[in-house]
């Protein structure tokens, strides 16, 4: 087992490595920088933007270093200037970057225009590197500085200040979903064409069917909007806390940031994920359910004599939930990651959020902390299945 | 151990990776100058460029009696009902010009081009482009249709007008093949819009106060391949009336003159109709319907400019919706319009543009101009080595060959010796009282901590045009004297202050930082990353900031030292809401007070809130907003 975990490690870095590579060369081929229009304001009616100026500005986003020198920079933090050996400085003149390209503009016979970077008029040695600023590298737990949602400040600020939002959310709709979906699914599964069922079966592809943004659409309207309206007690349409006094009725003026207040911002986005989440993992018992009640041994379990609660409950749904775990532990990223569509929808300050907003706004070393944390939460989620395959199934044996 | 050294073998190899990709880099060169190759000839591209691009006429375009009948086939109120239906006279957003027509230098009496598709026809009649019995497109005498490409962005709005357009077109016998490219190629650094890659080309310009206009509609405005793509003359327009008008628009301070130069461009613009202008975007905004002293106007982009007189009977706090979050409270790396509103709620808003003219709004008595005294021009003689601005816009150290404007206006090259050249200096008078929230009053250290950050090109700043142009700033704590270079007399002179600000700034050179320092002591490049700076800094507008909950809002309480008394409101809180639905259903609720037209938009969710103010739950403000829409008309193919 010790031997397979090592095993199994070493291939999380690898992986971990490979998905570091593939997202931040996505990432460098996406459209859009900081830098975008830059050049475009060279020579306005009130904008004069040198060379000097996009130069220096480049610099202050790592611009102007190749790509694989980003790369290493930001995953491990080297190169940070010449390298030191035994007191000596070695390849201080190495480029690493140009700052300013020499660009061709290449006319094709069809008369098409394209610009071609032919050389470097400046380039950027490992001398220069001395004194910037860089991060220790995300191998090392540091993320960074951002460049948009939080200027120059370090990326790990916002992560930390966004996730005890999500896993607030997350791990109460979990939580819940699965205290409804199991007892659910097990019920369906043993009342098999029932009207229960049948309701239920319904009910689930309904929910899993409906896109999460279009049910939160409709709560809002439905809960908070035409309800306040009615004078009914209505729920706040989004954020986790409110910022001044509201009235509800039943309940009285409500105060910012109370434990009423938190547990109302809290019920419709929960309660949007609950529905979609439990729709999915009743179905998932239900059918491991039927498949585990068709078996030998339950058969032999009632033919003893045993009481159906137990034949249900202790013969059959604890293997029936062994393929369940998988799917459990795979939640674990999601977790972490935050529901993109659900918190946008009711303005929930997540991770979801955050990672569109950090995509809307070019901010890369952001996006790329949650793709990579993400990438770590889900290599680890599958190690932490395989392992507890083993302790919920003795037949499963690692060496 | 074992994995650890495989770990840093892997570590290894990578890093040798980096190093052996890097060296397929261009290396090893020793650049004696440099150079901006406009074309190159490769072994992989055919390359058969004789002369300069885009200077053979368009075979359609180049006809003016097309353009025009272009012009008068659009239904331009059609398009403007089908993105605006909430807008109840559509006519109210028609643009005739390059210039709203409420701005001061809007000219009156150009060519109109009322919807008129009969005299459309007939022009396309004139031009050779007949319709055939039965056809939908017309051909010329060669037997080629008069099809032409459209080109904007894949943006629901334009592809909503743009259907219209087409579809005029088509009633026309005019055919439009329509490309909806996306916004980073059709407005990218050197591609689409840039290259004048279009024939119908469809974007928006945003008006200013100030007009401009020089690099937009001058003859040497249009980007070409040998200027390397300067300019922002797209339609290859070069009218040489206009383009004389435009720059004498642009070089001189005389209101009267400007208004009656502008006149001249809009009559040549109207007249051979480069460019068809559609009609203004609207700004919606949308209040509580109990809010008072909210009053926005065309021409200013900030409603929070009087944030202090803001006031709802019955709260002690306003919320206001943001789409975004700021970056920073730094507002020299972070201009999105959620951070100036930010700032102007901490820091004041000394200049305003209310209804496209310029006003004097916190802080100094007046705007300094010619007019008043507070501006002064004079004959300076300028020696070799000193900065000014040549003719052509940039600050440069005068030296042989370099031609500047003199005093007398004339052009000349200088070749040694001295040059006499007018050079401005603006008087500003602070009004008394201006105090910090933390009780400290604005002294001339503040303002010369100002000019120093603000001009410094280690602050994260990207633009430097007025500090490059301003020779100094001489502070003290009730003024502030600007002397420009010699030769820089921009338009919108009167509200040029110290560092590049809108009239005068500072900051606290005072306070002290948690490390012990005081800001004076900080350097430049640290500002960016101050917590002092990007998130609690303090000044002496209406509020201060208390709280910023990242991801949720910022709270700002009254500033005590407020130099105008205590504002009307308490509290201000500032919420982000990035989703517009989400959004609207927080001011439905009472959850929000003011949303500003970058949340609402122009979509359905407008509708609705139109709605809600028919039945008097909110308010809502539909100002023709300074961006119109056009459709510029290539000349030239490439």
């Amino acid at each position: 087992m010790t031997a397979y975990l090592i095993r199994r490690a070493i291939q999380m870095v690898g992986v971990l490595v490979l998905s570091a590579i593939v997202s931040f060369l996505l990432l460098d081929l996406a459209p859009g920088s900081p830098t975008e229009g830059l050049r475009q304001q060279v020579n306005t009616s009130t904008r004069r933007i040198t060379e000097e100026d996009i130069a220096r500005i480049l610099a202050s986003y790592e611009l102007d270093l190749y790509t694989p020198f980003r790369f290493t920079r930001w995953l491990v933090g080297f190169p940070t200037g010449p390298l030191q050996l035994f007191g000596k400085e070695y390849f201080a003149d190495y480029a690493v970057g140009c700052s300013a390209a020499i660009e061709a503009e290449v006319v094709d016979s069809a008369g098409n225009f394209s610009v071609r970077t032919i050389g470097c008029a400046r380039y950027v040695t490992l001398a220069d590197m001395v004194g910037r600023r860089t991060s220790n590298g995300v191998m090392r737990g540091d993320f960074g500085l951002s460049w948009g949602l939080l200027r120059a400040r370090p990326v790990a600020d916002l992560v930390w200040s966004r996730l005890p939002w999500t896993l607030q959310l997350m791990g109460l709709s979990y939580a819940i979903s699965l205290a409804i979906a199991i007892p659910l699914g097990v019920y369906q599964a043993v009342r098999q064409y029932s009207r229960f069922d049948y309701v239920f079966t319904f009910a689930a592809f309904a929910g899993s069917s409906m896109p999460t943004f279009f049910f939160g659409i409709l709560m809002i309207l439905f809960v908070s909007i035409l309800a306040q309206r009615a004078g009914l007690p209505w729920l706040p349409p989004g954020d986790a806390v409110a910022v001044r006094d509201y009235f509800i009725p039943v309940l009285g003026t409500i105060e910012p940031g109370t434990a009423m207040d938190r547990v109302l911002h809290t019920i419709m986005p929960v309660s949007v994920l609950v529905l979609f989440n439990t729709a999915f993992y009743t179905r998932f018992v239900r059918s491991s359910m039927l498949e585990v009640l068709r078996q030998n041994y339950v058969r032999t379990a009632r033919a003893k004599g045993l009481v159906e609660r137990v034949v249900i409950l202790k013969h059959a749904l604890r293997n029936a939930l062994i393929p369940f775990v998988t799917v459990v532990v795979y939640a674990i990223p999601g977790i972490f990651g935050g529901a993109i569509i659900t918190e946008s929808v009711f303005n929930w300050p997540g991770m979801g959020r955050l990672f569109i907003d950090a995509l809307g706004r070019a901010d890369y070393p952001v996006s790329m902390a949650l793709i990579m944390i993400g990438a770590f939460l889900t290599v680890v989620a599958t190690l932490l299945g395989d392992v507890l395959y083993t302790l919920v199934d003795p037949r499963i044996k690692y060496g | 151990m074992a994995t650890k050294n495989r770990l840093m073998a892997a570590f290894s190899t990578l890093a040798i990776a980096a190093f052996l990709l890097a060296a397929c880099a261009p290396g090893g060169v020793t650049v004696v100058e440099t150079q901006i190759v406009e074309r190159v000839v490769t072994q992989e591209v055919e390359v058969v460029v004789q002369a300069e691009a885009y200077t053979t006429p368009h075979p359609i375009l180049s006809d003016i009696r097309v353009r025009k009948a272009i012009a008068f086939c659009s239904n331009r109120p059609e398009m403007i009902a089908s993105v605006y239906t909430f807008v109840d006279d559509p006519n109210s957003l028609l643009m005739d010009t390059f210039i709203p027509s409420d701005h001061w230098a809007h000219a009156a009496g150009v060519e109109q081009y009322a919807f008129d598709p009969a005299q459309g026809a007939a022009l396309l009649d004139e031009a050779g482009w007949t319709l055939a019995e039965g056809a939908d497109v017309r051909q010329n005498a060669a037997g080629e249709a008069l099809a032409l490409h459209f080109t904007t962005t894949s943006a629901a709005f334009r592809q909503t007008w743009a259907a219209v357009f087409e579809s005029n077109m088509a009633d026309c016998g005019i055919q439009v093949v329509r490309l909806h490219a996306p916004a980073s190629w059709w407005f990218g650094d050197t591609t689409g819009l840039s290259r004048r890659d279009f024939e119908l080309g469809a974007f928006a310009w945003v008006g200013e106060a100030d007009p401009g206009g020089e690099t937009l509609y001058a003859c040497d405005g249009i980007p070409l391949p040998s200027n390397g793509w300067s300019g922002q003359n797209y339609m290859g327009w070069c009218n040489e009336a206009a383009s004389v008008a435009i720059r004498a628009a642009n070089n001189t301070l005389d209101r009267d003159e400007r208004i009656a130069q502008y006149a001249i461009t809009q009559q040549e613009f109207a007249k051979d109709m480069p460019s068809l202008p559609l009609f203004n975007r609207v700004e919606v905004l949308a209040t509580n319907k109990d809010l008072a002293g909210f009053a926005p106007a065309p021409g200013e982009p900030y409603a929070t400019y009087n944030i202090h007189e803001w006031e709802i009977a019955g709260l002690d706090t306003i919320v206001l919706g943001y789409t975004q979050e700021p970056a920073s409270l730094f507002t020299l790396v972070e201009n999105a319009f959620v951070a100036v509103n930010a700032y102007i709620t901490l820091g004041g808003y000394p200049v305003s543009s209310l209804n496209y003219d310029f006003q004097a709004n916190m802080y100094v008595t007046q705007l300094p101009t010619l007019d008043n005294g507070g501006a002064t021009l004079a004959t300076v003689d300028v020696a070799e080595g000193t900065t000014v601005v040549d003719t052509s816009g940039a600050a440069v150290a005068l030296a042989s060959g370099v031609t500047v404007k003199d005093a007398d206006g004339n052009d000349v090259a200088f070749s040694g010796g001295t040059v006499p050249m007018q050079q401005m200096t603006l008087n500003w008078e602070l009004v008394p009282g201006i105090t910090f929230s933390d009780g400290a009053p604005v002294t001339a250290a503040d303002i010369d901590l100002a000019t120093a950050i603000n001009c410094s090109p280690d602050s994260g700043a990207t633009d430097f045009t007025t500090c490059d142009r301003t020779a100094s700033a001489v502070a003290t704590d009730t003024s502030l004297v600007v002397t420009l270079v010699p030769g820089y007399t921009p338009p919108l002179y009167f509200t040029v202050g110290n560092g590049g600000c809108s009239g005068p700034c500072w900051y606290p050179a005072h306070r002290v930082l948690s490390d012990g320092r005081t800001l004076a002591d900080v350097p430049a490049s640290e500002w960016t990353t101050l917590p002092e700076i990007a998130e609690s800094p303090i000044d002496t507008g209406a509020y201060m900031i208390t709280e910023w909950v990242k991801g949720q809002s910022m709270t700002f309480e009254a500033n005590p030292f407020f130099y105008l008394g205590a504002p009307k409101t308490p509290t201000i809180v500032i919420k982000f809401v990035a989703d517009t639905n989400q959004a609207v259903a927080q001011l439905l609720t009472g959850q929000v007070d003011v949303l500003f037209g970058e949340t609402l938009g122009a979509g359905a969710e407008v509708q609705t809130v139109r709605d809600a103010a028919d039945a008097g739950e909110v308010a809502i403000y539909i100002l023709p907003s300074a961006t119109w829409e056009h459709i510029d008309f290539n000349l030239f193919t490439r």
